[in-house]
């Protein structure tokens, strides 16, 4: 794992506490129970702080598992 | 706090039996991060404690208020924003902004204004709540410039103000501080409004921290200070006494010392409100004498007790006053511009809070003042406040007194009248206050905040006694608060302080009399607990229980207490809290 996604499993820790370690890399919206649209706006918020980005929740929208949200990631960083 | 630092906060485990603080978090937009904030910061404000923060429903906060006053929470944060007062004030409408909407708008605002007071006011009535007024701007409605404000912004502002200064005089509701939360939270940084438009949050979560820490700080004041010890030299005013002489230190605009007036200006103020003022300075006394006698003196001698003036250590000047306040080192703070000073006595009591005086930084000084005024903040001022002083300079005369013959004539000689008042009473603040500073003569040391105050009060069977003092030296006021409850003719006492004040009269005896025949109850059992600073309470039921209190929950029955308790002889009338 890079350093990218190291930085998204902590933001995952944080928003899903109950979530083994070793589950997150695999986590989507479909086999979490508690993700739900207010757990999406805390994941995102967390990853805007994160990160340093401002989050624009249309660039976002679809982006529901940890792979999806570490793609959007890496297109956002490359741009940088 | 980032958001991130707050989830960590929430998420740090507890023990299950934690007592846990409810709050009615009261808005109409989504509470999202500002909950996650408002529960951080109360853990913060109390480790080992878990936070449970309550939210209602979406573009709602009149049916949220009503809702919140039925619940069993112990108290509320109430936040408000334009649009919970008229839809269209927020971003998040578009019905339009032409001059008869406008016209609407205005027109429509007394009576939501209205049912919004008896809202908050019916929830303050249940339970302590803080109040915030719309913390973003009104969104540009007309045709003015932005640089220019209009009627309509101008006539929102003055009803909310208006309304703002009705609630302000309902005991228990607190409106937060605009002006503070201005200092923590910039105006152009507060709104999210790509948040607001995709999940109805309105506020970045730099805003929502700051909001939070505020609301928070404003729900839980810290418990304050109890007197401050200050040098003279370049700290109440400018220039040293023993060179320039008492007309050559200054203190004024003129004399570009003006910093030091305020900093008299402010004690002067503390002391009105019965905080305690001492000085220990390295100096002349008579000359000290003279400087304080000049008539342009913003803090007076009178105002002022004890002054310790002398070339000795200053730990040692700190030490006397201490023991003439009765107080301990942690509730007091110390102001000196010497670095040297201040380390020697934090060297010998560890637990003062000392501050170098910026005397040669004016901004530095303002700031400087703001914080120390905060370290004294209470709520209210009470009578007792005011007697304080006097009783303090009076104690030496009574000490000498009492130490010259027959302890025993000397309290038949004070002629010590002791008023006693039980009920539930709800609003006694004063005694809520005493129940938080006490240390010495408190039964385990528990802290509690307003809305726990008002719990353990509503218990069933609770009772509250307070006792008001005075004798031929003078009156000392409401010194004294019993909480307990009487079950199955079983008298329990969880709550007993009394302030150090009124210690060596025997009142606390009276007291326990009182209880045993008021309630005819065979024995009252009492929720002890040890501390490091209530020794006189201990040393009180050493008395009946000669080897000491061994176990935290102890019984004393009536035989024993009126087989050893001394003669008394205050004349003790009875009244009920109204």
């Amino acid at each position: 794992m890079d350093n990218l996604s190291d930085r998204l499993v902590t933001c995952f820790g944080l928003v899903f506490p109950n979530l083994p370690l070793d589950e997150i890399p695999s986590a989507a919206a479909g086999n979490i129970s508690d993700w739900d649209s207010i757990a999406q706006i805390n994941l995102l918020s967390v990853i805007g702080e994160e990160f340093g980005i401002g989050i624009d929740f249309e660039q976002f929208e679809g982006a529901t598992s940890f792979p999806a949200l570490l793609d959007r990631l890496r297109e956002i960083k490359g741009r940088d | 706090m980032r958001l991130s630092e707050a989830l960590r906060i929430n998420q740090l485990s507890l023990a299950p039996d934690s007592r846990c603080k409810k709050v009615q978090l009261v808005c109409g937009f989504t509470p999202l991060h500002l909950g996650t904030f408002v529960e951080a910061y109360i853990r913060n404000r109390f480790p080992g404690e878990r936070a449970s923060i309550i939210s209602g429903l979406f573009g709602d906060v009149e049916g949220n208020l009503k809702r919140a006053s039925r619940e069993e929470a112990q108290s509320a944060v109430v936040v408000m924003e334009w649009s919970d007062f008229d839809a269209r004030l927020g971003l998040r409408s578009s019905a339009g902004c032409d001059s008869p909407i406008l016209a609407d708008i205005l027109e429509h605002f007394p009576a939501t204004i209205s049912r919004l007071e008896r809202g908050i006011s019916e929830l303050a009535g249940r339970m302590p709540t803080v109040v915030v007024a719309p913390t973003l701007p009104i969104p540009p409605l007309t045709h003015l410039p932005l640089a220019q404000s209009g009627s309509l912004e101008l006539q929102l502002q003055y009803q909310m103000i208006g309304l703002l200064s009705k609630l302000c005089g309902i005991g228990g509701l607190k409106i937060l501080n605009e002006s503070m939360l201005a200092s923590r939270s910039a105006f152009r940084d507060r709104r999210d409004v790509n948040l607001e438009f995709h999940a109805g949050f309105p506020y970045t979560t730099s805003h929502a921290a700051a909001l939070a820490e505020l609301c928070v700080e404003c729900l839980y004041p810290p418990i304050p200070k109890k007197g401050l010890i200050t040098d003279l030299d370049e700290t109440l005013w400018k220039g040293i006494l023993g060179e320039a002489g008492p007309s050559g230190v200054s203190w004024s605009v003129e004399s570009r010392s003006q910093a030091h007036a305020l900093y008299q200006q402010l004690l002067a103020s503390l002391a009105e409100s019965g905080i305690l003022i001492a000085v220990a300075t390295k100096n002349d006394a008579a000359l000290v004498r003279e400087a304080f006698a000049r008539r342009d003196m913003l803090l007076k001698e009178t105002q002022v007790f004890p002054i310790e003036s002398g070339w000795g250590a200053k730990s040692d000047s700190v030490a006397r006053i201490l023991r003439a306040w009765n107080l301990s080192a942690e509730d007091v703070v110390m102001v000196d511009d010497s670095p040297m000073e201040l380390a020697e006595v934090k060297a010998k009591y560890p637990a003062i809070e000392g501050f170098r005086f910026p005397h040669n930084d004016a901004a530095e000084a303002v700031n400087f003042l703001s914080m120390l005024r905060a370290r004294f903040a209470k709520t209210d001022v009470h009578a007792e406040d005011r007697l304080r002083l006097e009783s303090l300079r009076n104690a030496p005369s009574i000490n000498q007194t009492q130490s010259s013959g027959d302890p025993l004539d000397f309290l038949a000689g004070l002629d010590a009248k002791l008023t006693l008042k039980f009920g539930t009473a709800a609003n006694d603040n004063r005694a809520f206050e005493l129940v938080n500073k006490t240390s010495q003569f408190n039964l385990n040391g528990q802290r509690y905040t307003e809305s726990e105050w008002q719990a353990v009060r509503n218990v069933p069977g609770a009772f509250l006694l307070t006792a008001n003092y005075e004798d031929r030296f003078g009156p000392l006021g409401k010194i004294a608060v019993v909480v307990g409850r009487c079950l199955r003719n079983k008298l329990y006492v969880d709550i007993w302080v009394m302030s150090c004040r009124a210690f060596s009269r025997h009142i606390e005896y009276h007291v326990l009399e009182r209880l045993f025949e008021k309630f005819g109850v065979d024995c009252i059992e009492f929720a002890f607990r040890p501390t490091e600073r209530n020794g006189p309470l201990q040393e009180f039921f050493t008395r009946f229980f000669p080897h000491g209190l061994t176990a935290e929950r102890f019984e004393l029955s009536a035989n024993v207490f009126m087989a050893l308790r001394p003669t008394l002889f205050h004349e003790v009338t009875e009244v009920s809290h109204g």
